[in-house]
C-alpha cells in the first residue's frame, strides 16, 4: 500500500454535546476505495460532514496529503481536491442541469471535454441539459450529484449512499463508471452504502461504524466479507 | 379513551432529567412576577406607574406576535392593527355617545367583534390555499397602513392626525389601573404558555416547520391559522382597549405599522419562541425608551437602535434564552409520554364495495412536456402493488396525482369511494389516504413523540391546555416505533436523527393515520437489509392482516418480489405492464428498460 493521502487522527464529532464519532482514526491510502458500513444511526455521514468541514471537530486532526485541514471550512476542503455527494438537498434546483455541472469547474471551457467523459453513465442528462435540476425526479437529481462529483476529477470523492432510490440499471452503470475513474485517474474514495454489493463491488476495503467507532474492517474481496458485515448489520 | 387498552411498552423508568430544577426556576419567576404585579403600587413612583400600564399592554401584542411568529412562523406586521382597532373602539364610542356602563359595554363588545371580524377577514386573504408566507406577510404590512389612512382622512370624527383626546373614560385609580393590566398581561402569558406547551401548541410549530406534512397529515392548516389569527387579534383588540381607555388619548400612530415593527424588535430581542422574552422585551424597552426619550431626547433612538444590533450580532436568540440558559440544559424535549396501542377505529361512511383506489386516464403535463398519460389503475384493500420503473417514469408525479386533486391535468381519481376532484390534500388524507415521501418529510425541530402525536391529530383531538401521559398508536404504527429503536429515542429532536431513523419516523407518522391507502415512496431508502426485511415484514403484514390498500415505488427488486401482490411498470409516463413478479421482471422489456444484468440472471444478485 501506498502512503496514506487521507488520514483522520483520533477524531471526534457531534452536534451539540452529544458525540457522534468517538476518537475515530482512519487512513486511506492514495487510490483506495473503502466503503463505510453500519446501521442508521452509526455516525457514517456524520463522519462525511466532519471530514468536510460541515461539523466541527470537538478534537482530532484530519489531513489530505501533507496538507492539515482540520480547522478548513467546506469551501477549502473541496479546494483540497475532496468532492462531496451528499445524501439529500445538495443541488441548486432553481439552475439548470449544465449550470450545476458548471459549477464542479473552474472553467467554463473544460465543461464539453468533462461532460463528454460522463454522459455515457448518465444518458439522461444529454438532452435535458437546461431544465431545472429542481424539475427532475427523486433519482435524477441523485445521479445529477455523483455527476457533479465526477466532473470535478477529484483527488478524494465522498460519496454517501449515492445509489438509494436509483433503479437497478443504473446502479450497474455507477458501479462500473467508479471503477474506472478509479483505474484511469487512481482517484480515492470513501463511500458510504446500505447497498453492500454495490458497496463492495466498488472498494477494497470495508469497514463497519458502531456508536461512532470502527468495530471492524476487512478486504472487501474476501469471500467472507458479505457475511461478517450482515452479522454486524443484523445485531 | 375508552377504546386504548393500556399495553405500555416502554417498562423501563425515565432517565434521570433536571426537570425539577427547571420547574422550579420557572415558579420562581413566575412568583417574582406576581409579586411585582401585586406590590408594584408600593414599589414604584407615579411616573412609572403609568409606563408600566402602557408597556403592560403592549407586551400582551408582542406575546401574540410570538404566537404568530415564533411559534406558527407567520411573520406579521400587522398586530398593531388589531390594537389600534381596540383603542379606537373606545376612543371612538366615548368621544361621541358619552361614557356609561352601557356605552363601555358596547365599545368593548366593538372591539371585540371589530377584531375577530377583520383578523378572520385577513386571515383568510393571507392563508388561503396556496398563498406564500411572503404574501401572508405583506398582507399584514398592508393592513396597518390601511387602517392608518383611515383614520387619518376620518376627520373630526376619527380626529385625524391627532387622534382623539379628553373623552371620559374609567375612573379607577392608577394602582386599579396596573392591578388590571398586570393581571391581564399575566392571564395571557399564562394562557399562550399552556397553549403551546399543549398537544395541540405543538400543532402550531408543526405548521412553522412543515406545513405541507401538516397537510398530509389531514391537519386544515389554513383554517387552523385563520383562527389564531382571529384570537390573537381579539386579544391584541383588548389590550388596546384597555390601553385607550386608560390613557384616555387614542392617536393614528397605535395602529400604524411602525408600532407593528416595534413588536417585532421586541419579540426577536426578547427571544422569538419563548413568549417570556417578547414579554420581557416589550416591557423592559418601553420603560427603558420612556426613560431615555426624556432624558436625551435625540440621541436615544441611536442608543436603542445600537442595542437592537449588538443583540442581533452576539445573541441571534434573544435575551431570555440566554438569562435562561442555567434552567434549560436538560431542553425542551425532555418530556416523553408512554406508548400504547390504539385499536384501530372501525370503517364508517365508506361506500360499500368501493375499490380502495381507482384512477381513470390522469394525465399531467407540464406545457408540453408530458409527464403522464392515459393512466388506468385500480387496487383493492389488501393488496400491496409494487409500482417500479426507470428514474423519471413519473413514479413521483403519479402519487402526487393520487393524494392532491389539484395536481393532474385530467382524468379522475376515486379514494375508498370519494371522487378526490380538486381538492387540497388534507381533504384526500380524510377519505383514507397515507403518503410517504422519498426524502424523509417530518417536523425538524419537534420531537420523535410530539411528530407521532401530531400524526394522529385528525383521529385524536389534541388538548389545548395540556399534553397527554400517553401516545397512543395503532398496532403496526408501534411495530415500526419498535422495530427501528425509535421507541427508545421518543424525546429526541427529529433533525438530529439519522437519515434511516428520520425516514422510519415519516412511515410510522403516515401509519399513525390509520391510512386505507397508503402511498409509500422508496420507504426502505437509507435503511440497511436487515431493517428493511423488517419494514417488509410489517408492510405486508399491513396488506394482508390489516386490509390497507398499499401502493409501493421501490428500487430493491428483491424486496418488492418478497411482499408485492402485483406490479406495475411505468415508463415515459405510461403504464407498460402489469401482472405477477414473475412475469414482469423476467420480461424483456423490463430487462432492457429497468433492471440490467442484475436480473437477466436472478442468480447472479
Amino acid at each position: 500500500m501506498t502512503q496514506a493521502l487521507l488520514q483522520l487522527k483520533d477524531v471526534s464529532s457531534g452536534y451539540k454535546a452529544s458525540l457522534v464519532l468517538r476518537k475515530l482514526s482512519l487512513s486511506v491510502a492514495s487510490g483506495e476505495a473503502v466503503a463505510v458500513l453500519g446501521k442508521n444511526g452509526m455516525g457514517k455521514s456524520t463522519l462525511l460532514k466532519t471530514i468536510m468541514g460541515y461539523l466541527p471537530k470537538a478534537s482530532g486532526a484530519v489531513h489530505v496529503g501533507g496538507l492539515d485541514i482540520t480547522r478548513h471550512g467546506p469551501h477549502r476542503v473541496a479546494r483540497a481536491g475532496i468532492a462531496y455527494a451528499a445524501q439529500e438537498h445538495a443541488l441548486f434546483t432553481e439552475l439548470s442541469i449544465r449550470d450545476n455541472l458548471r459549477l464542479a469547474l473552474a472553467k467554463e471551457s473544460a465543461f464539453d471535454e468533462r461532460f463528454s467523459e460522463i454522459e455515457s453513465v448518465f444518458p439522461v442528462f444529454k438532452t435535458r441539459l437546461k431544465q431545472f435540476a429542481g424539475t427532475l425526479s427523486g433519482g435524477e437529481q441523485k445521479m445529477l450529484l455523483v455527476a457533479r462529483a465526477l466532473m470535478m476529477r477529484p483527488a478524494i470523492m465522498l460519496l454517501d449512499e449515492i445509489t438509494e432510490g436509483l433503479q437497478p440499471s443504473v446502479i450497474e452503470r455507477l458501479a462500473e463508471a467508479l471503477l474506472g475513474e478509479r483505474k484511469k485517474r487512481g482517484t480515492t474514495m470513501l463511500l458510504i452504502e446500505q447497498n453492500v454489493p454495490f458497496a463492495l463491488k466498488v472498494s477494497d476495503r470495508f469497514l463497519i461504524l458502531k456508536q461512532g467507532e470502527i468495530v471492524d474492517e476487512g478486504s472487501a474481496k474476501a469471500a467472507t466479507a458479505v457475511q461478517r458485515i450482515f452479522d454486524h448489520l443484523r445485531v | 379513551m375508552a377504546d386504548v387498552h393500556t399495553a405500555t411498552l416502554q417498562t423501563a423508568p425515565a432517565p434521570a432529567r433536571q426537570g425539577p430544577a427547571k420547574a422550579r426556576g420557572l415558579l420562581l419567576l413566575g412568583l417574582a412576577g406576581i409579586a411585582l404585579i401585586a406590590f408594584g403600587p408600593w414599589i414604584f413612583g407615579t411616573y412609572l406607574l403609568n409606563i408600566l400600564i402602557k408597556a403592560f399592554f403592549f407586551a400582551i401584542v408582542a406575546v401574540t406576535v410570538d404566537m404568530l411568529w415564533g411559534y406558527t412562523g407567520y411573520l406579521t406586521f400587522g398586530q398593531s392593527a388589531f390594537f389600534g382597532l381596540g383603542a379606537y373602539a373606545a376612543g371612538l364610542v366615548f368621544t361621541h355617545a358619552g361614557f356609561s356602563i352601557s356605552t363601555a359595554l358596547a365599545a368593548l363588545g366593538l372591539a371585540i367583534a371589530g377584531t375577530a371580524l377583520v383578523g378572520a377577514l385577513v386571515g383568510w386573504l393571507s392563508f388561503y390555499r396556496g398563498a406564500s408566507p411572503f404574501f401572508a406577510t405583506v398582507i399584514s404590512l398592508v393592513l396597518p397602513i390601511v387602517l392608518t389612512q383611515l383614520l387619518l382622512s376620518g376627520g373630526a370624527w376619527t380626529g385625524s392626525s391627532s387622534g382623539l383626546t379628553g373623552y371620559e373614560t374609567f375612573d379607577l385609580p392608577l394602582e386599579a389601573w396596573y392591578w388590571i393590566a398586570g393581571t391581564a398581561l399575566a392571564l395571557v402569558a399564562l394562557l399562550g404558555w399552556l397553549i403551546v406547551r399543549s398537544d395541540a401548541g405543538r400543532v402550531l410549530t408543526a405548521i412553522r416547520d412543515n406545513e405541507s406534512r401538516c397537510t398530509y397529515l389531514g391537519i386544515r392548516t389554513s383554517q387552523v391559522k385563520i383562527i389564531l389569527l382571529s384570537a390573537t387579534a381579539v386579544v391584541a383588540g383588548l389590550a388596546g382597549f384597555g390601553y385607550g381607555s386608560f390613557s384616555g388619548v387614542v392617536a393614528p400612530e397605535l395602529s400604524g405599522f411602525v408600532l407593528g415593527t416595534e413588536f417585532i424588535i421586541w419579540v426577536a430581542l426578547g427571544g422569538r419562541g419563548t413568549l417570556w422574552g417578547p414579554l420581557l422585551g416589550a416591557v423592559l424597552i418601553s420603560v427603558v425608551s420612556a426613560y431615555l426619550s426624556s432624558s436625551m431626547p435625540f440621541a436615544w433612538q441611536l442608543v436603542l437602535g445600537c442595542a437592537f444590533v449588538f443583540v442581533i450580532v452576539l445573541l441571534p436568540q434573544g435575551l431570555v434564552p440566554l438569562l435562561l440558559r442555567p434552567l434549560h440544559r436538560s431542553g425542551p424535549g425532555a418530556f416523553e409520554p408512554a406508548l400504547i396501542e390504539r385499536i384501530a377505529r372501525p370503517q364508517t361512511g365508506r361506500p360499500a364495495a368501493a375499490p380502495a383506489l381507482v384512477l381513470q386516464g390522469v394525465a399531467k403535463h407540464y406545457g408540453h412536456l408530458k409527464v403522464l398519460q392515459g393512466i388506468d389503475l385500480a387496487a383493492e384493500e389488501g393488496q400491496l402493488v409494487g409500482l417500479i420503473g426507470p428514474n423519471g417514469a413519473g413514479k413521483t408525479t403519479l402519487m402526487r396525482c393520487m393524494s392532491d386533486g389539484a395536481e393532474r391535468t385530467a382524468g379522475g381519481v376515486n379514494l375508498c369511494g370519494h371522487d378526490i376532484r380538486t381538492l387540497p390534500p388534507e381533504e384526500c388524507v380524510r377519505f383514507g389516504l397515507g403518503r410517504k415521501f422519498q426524502n424523509a418529510n417530518i417536523f425538524d425541530t419537534l420531537t420523535v413523540a410530539a411528530c407521532l402525536r401530531i400524526a394522529g391529530t385528525i383521529l385524536e383531538r389534541p388538548s389545548l391546555f395540556t399534553r397527554s401521559p400517553t401516545l397512543a398508536l395503532p398496532s403496526y404504527a408501534l411495530e415500526v416505533v419498535r422495530t427501528t429503536g425509535l421507541a427508545g429515542k421518543l424525546s429526541a429532536v427529529a433533525k438530529d436523527l439519522s437519515h434511516g431513523e428520520q425516514q422510519a419516523l415519516e412511515l410510522a407518522m403516515v401509519l399513525a393515520l390509520e391510512p386505507k391507502v397508503v402511498l409509500l415512496d422508496e420507504p426502505t431508502a437509507g435503511l440497511t437489509k436487515t431493517e428493511r426485511t423488517q419494514i417488509g415484514r410489517i408492510l405486508s403484514s399491513l396488506a394482508l392482516h390489516h386490509g390497507l390498500c398499499c401502493l409501493l415505488v421501490e428500487h430493491d427488486l428483491d424486496f418488492v418480489q418478497e411482499i408485492a401482490t402485483r406490479i406495475v411498470v411505468l415508463h415515459q409516463g405510461l403504464i407498460v405492464m402489469q401482472g405477477s413478479f414473475e412475469e414482469v421482471v423476467h420480461s424483456d422489456l423490463v430487462k432492457t428498460i429497468y433492471a440490467g444484468s442484475a436480473h437477466a440472471a436472478p442468480e447472479a444478485a
